[in-house]
């Protein structure tokens, strides 16, 4: 048998006191010579024998029931044969991210991994995984090491960045799955600190051991962490891990070599190499480094800005610098880097678009409903459900019937000014790994810093709501409608009934939630690998992306973050490990809790501890 | 104002307990209780210097031209006689008095009042047994003699009322009165049998019935093992559950006393040993107002 909440059991303790107080408090047996004994005997009287037995009964009945209300808490069951079963295993998650395909390091991983399955324990099952972006198990754990280190040989490394949390994950998983008890994973590594996301932290099994392995740092490299088009030039951000050098960087147009430029960069250095463009389509920027890392030696920029997808802004006259000033200049300030244009649009102008002009559209940000008619609407409706992205703003101009039509639920809109002797309204997070909000994750506070002063009341069954404000109202929710998504905003982004557009978490707010809204009809035309959206392979180059009837080139380029060549310590990563265990826990948790809700001892022991209590009071009373 | 019978019991000698109550209690008397005195004349004896001029007998005088004076012999008014239970049940006490002390105080303090008012006295002490007896006298000296008796007394062992009661019934032959002194833990029919023989040779009885405090309210808490005085029996009780059915028995045995002794004419008091010992002279001298 075991528990569920074993800690309740240190209440079974408490069985002591009754027992200790018996011992202390024994008092010598009162006696009293009597005249009118006579009497007495006509009245109730005890054996003296019967009555030590009773007293031993009522201390036995006390302790019975403490221990049984403990034992109750405690929430006993008895587990399946199965888990009982446990079994040891050595997990080897072999790193296969790009900062791990420089010549000869990849070979060296390779090569601990071997030995980290040749040092397993006799007995232990033996797994291998590979991960970078994502965690992929190459080899279940299985009691043949021989099949493990075949599957290192197959392994390579790839293009992707590095995520310590998918690999530990997978890893704990194909313990538990294995049925390991205590496993140990072993990460063998460069120990690439972005591997960690800030404040990230992982769960893995209970009783599970994590072994980093190093392999070393990468050996000289250089690489080209951005390229993009600024005018008639490309801009190059060139870093250089190595000694310092003249670095010659070449533009290719098309496939045409354009130019090159030659740049001194000192060792640790990044330096932005501008080289001049001319017309073409797609533009190839790289530089030689046979001894280092070689996906990061290009770098993919689509030149076309017309195929740039657009940003509609729905205001009531279309004027952005007068109807949406701060949405306007938060967007423009990062249009470029995020690869949309913005366009202003006046509600009575949207039903003059038709569904093809409106399709192109990477997502619709609506200030205002003013103008826009039954046709708008519709056209509007079936942008959502062809996977397009709608962000509502529902300020005073929005009108909470359309919001209801878009949204295909029962969504009420009115204002509401700051409840009466109260000004003070914040945002706060309700759902923090939600894709808008995960950014803030590291510092949710800062999305408090904003004031608002009016908002609108908003509900719809078939929303979720992310954020809410301080003062319990719902302020942002998030609708799918058919294939594609929509946000709606309880307050205004112009500075009139809040100040959030003069706070610093503006403008990512605005661009995640234009950037989710709008994942899912995606017109971008430059990813990293581990964002690239379906159809497109995820390895550096040119795509063509088709959504709807439209295709379209587009850049792949490896994750900038990868090639960050900063380590952490084996300490920091030990200390990043969650010791909590709580993946691992919570999966046992759940089947302990599934067989203790089955068997439900509890109860009966709780309804044994009531009848021990009442027969308690009936011998107490008897033995007072 | 009346003694409490515990600071009364500890003052040194029984003679001065005795005194110490009666004179206490007298002084605070109205009416005398020396009315009905009556003596008888005994002879003349010629007048001697220091002799009271009241007791001349001016005729006798005027006759014979002699001084003589009267010279009475006091009349005894009542042969009292003081039963006092000795029984081991007598020793419990529980305020700082026994019943037997309590019952003793009283027996000394009626001895006095009894020699004050010229009665003659006398004390048959019991247990199972007849264990002292003093006939009735009320010669000089005889409350001294009454006091020792009483003072020397110790506590016996089993009660058994009714046998000590009908053989001194059987001895007495002069009309008087008796004072039965004892818890009457015993069985009531034969203790009331034994009164009554009493009464059937034309004394008057009065009886106090002395129980202690605890044993009127039976004020125990916890669980207690009570062991007889007497008999050396043991019962372990539970007081919450035991109480009412005690005080139910308690009360049935008084009520019965009460009843049948009073339905015979007898009299009866109830004593607790907290109560003033004044109460129970009063109820003496109430008795004996009826009896001359």
């Amino acid at each position: 048998m075991t528990f569920l909440s074993p800690l309740y059991l240190i209440g079974a303790a408490a069985a002591a006191i009754p027992i200790v107080l018996h011992f202390l408090h024994r008092q010598p047996e009162v006696r009293v010579k009597f005249a009118a004994v006579r009497l007495l005997r006509q009245a109730p009287v005890e054996d003296t024998r019967k009555r030590r037995i009773r007293e031993w009964l009522l201390l036995a009945l006390r302790v019975a029931a403490l221990v049984l209300i403990a034992a109750a808490f405690a929430r006993p069951f008895f587990p399946s044969a199965h888990a009982s079963q446990a079994v040891g295993a050595t997990i080897v998650a072999l790193d296969t991210s790009l900062s791990m395909s420089a010549p000869a390091q990849f070979e060296k991983a390779k090569q601990l991994a071997k030995d980290a399955i040749r040092r397993a324990p006799a007995g232990d099952l033996v797994g291998l995984l590979t991960f970078a972006d994502t965690a992929q198990a190459t080899s279940p754990p299985s009691a043949d090491r021989a099949v493990a280190l075949a599957a290192i040989d197959g392994a390579a490394a790839g293009f992707g960045g590095t995520r310590y949390r998918a690999a530990l994950s997978a890893a704990g998983q194909m313990a538990l799955a294995a049925g390991a008890a205590n496993p140990t994973i072993v990460v063998v590594t460069d120990l690439q600190a972005s591997g960690w996301d800030a404040g990230e932290r992982v769960g893995v099994p209970e009783g599970a051991r994590v072994e980093t392995v190093d392999v070393g740092a990468p050996a000289a490299n250089l690489a080209i962490t951005n390229a993009e088009a600024r005018g008639n030039q490309i801009v190059a951000s060139v870093r250089n891990a190595g000694p310092a050098r003249d670095v010659r960087v070449s533009l290719t147009i098309d496939g045409k070599h354009a130019a090159d430029a030659v740049q001194p960069i000192d060792a640790g250095e990044t330096r932005d190499v501008a080289i001049a463009s001319s017309k073409g389509t797609e533009a190839v920027v790289s530089v030689d480094d046979p001894a280092g890392i070689q996906g990061d030696n290009a770098r993919y920029v689509v030149l076309d800005n017309a195929s740039q997808p657009a940003v509609l802004v729905v205001t009531t006259n279309g004027d952005l610098r007068r109807d949406a000033f701060y949405v306007q200049q938060a967007l423009s300030a990062s249009a470029a880097s995020a690869g949309f244009r913005v366009e202003g649009v006046a509600g009575s102008a949207l039903g003059t678009m038709d569904a093809q002009q409106l399709g192109a559209a990477e997502a619709v940000l609506l200030m205002s409903t003013r103008g826009v008619d039954a046709k708008s609407r519709a056209l509007l409706s079936e942008y959502l459900e062809k996977g397009g992205g709608l962000f509502v703003a529902a300020s005073a101009d929005v009108d909470g019937d359309v919001l209801s039509d878009l949204v295909g639920g029962a969504m009420s809109e009115s204002a509401v000014a700051a409840p009466a002797g109260r000004t003070e309204r914040h945002l706060a997070p309700i759902d923090p790994r939600h894709p808008v909000l995960q950014p803030f994750s590291a510092d949710v506070a800062t999305l408090g810093l904003a004031t608002f002063r009016q908002i609108a009341t908003l509900a719809a069954k078939a929303c979720d709501t992310i954020a809410s404000f301080t003062t319990g109202e719902p302020a942002m929710l998030d609708c799918p409608v058919g294939d594609g998504r929509a946000l709606v905003f309880a307050s205004d982004l112009d500075n009139h009934d809040n100040d959030l557009p003069l706070k610093a978490t503006f403008v990512p707010l605005l661009l995640e939630s234009i950037r989710y809204v709008g994942a899912g009809h995606r017109r971008g035309t430059s990813f990293v690998i581990g964002e690239t959206p379906p159809g497109v392979a995820p390895r550096p180059g040119f795509a063509t992306l088709t959504t709807g009837r439209v295709a379209r080139r587009v850049a792949v380029n490896v994750n900038p973050a990868e090639l960050d060549t900063q380590r952490v310590s084996p300490d920091d990563f030990q200390a990043a490990v969650a010791r909590l265990r709580d993946a691992g826990k919570a999966d046992a948790q759940l089947k302990s809790s599934d067989a203790e809700g089955r068997q439900r001892i509890w109860q009966y022991l709780l309804a044994a501890a009531i009848a021990v209590l009442v027969a308690e009071s009936v011998v107490s009373m008897r033995t007072a | 104002m009346a003694l409490d019978p515990a600071v009364v019991a500890r003052l040194g000698t029984l003679e001065l307990r005795a005194r110490t109550i009666v004179e206490g209690f007298l002084s605070g008397l109205h009416r005398s209780p020396f009315k009905g005195f009556s003596v008888e004349f005994a002879e003349y004896r010629q007048y001697m210097p220091g002799d009271d001029l009241a007791t001349i007998d001016w005729k006798v005088y005027a006759r014979s031209d002699r001084h003589y004076v009267k010279k009475f012999e006091e009349e005894t008014n009542l042969d009292c006689h003081v039963i006092l239970d000795v029984s081991a049940s007598m020793a419990y006490g529980s305020k700082g008095i026994t019943k037997f002390a309590y019952a003793q105080a009283l027996a000394a303090s009626l001895g006095y009042l009894m020699n004050r008012q010229r009665d003659a006295i006398g004390l048959t002490a019991f247990d199972d047994r007849v264990v002292a007896a003093l006939p009735a006298s009320s010669r000089a000296g005889h409350l001294h003699a009454f006091l020792v008796t009483l003072e020397q007394l110790q506590i016996g062992k089993s009660t058994n009322v009714s046998k000590p009661l009908h053989r001194l019934a059987s001895t007495l032959t002069k009309r008087g009165m008796v004072v039965l002194i004892s818890d009457l833990l015993d069985d009531p029919g034969e203790v009331i049998r034994g009164l009554k023989h009493f009464q059937f040779r034309g004394m008057d009885v009065i009886v106090f019935h002395v129980l202690d405090q605890d044993e009127i309210v039976f004020p125990f808490e916890r669980a207690t093992r009570f062991e007889d005085l007497e008999s050396g029996d043991e019962i372990l009780a539970v007081p919450a559950l035991a109480r009412g059915d005690y005080l139910k028995a308690m009360r049935g045995l008084i009520d019965r006393y009460r009843r049948e002794l009073g339905g015979a004419g007898i009299d009866y008091q109830l004593l607790s040993t907290n109560q003033p010992l004044e109460l129970a002279l009063l109820s003496y001298l109430s008795t004996r107002g009826r009896v001359l």
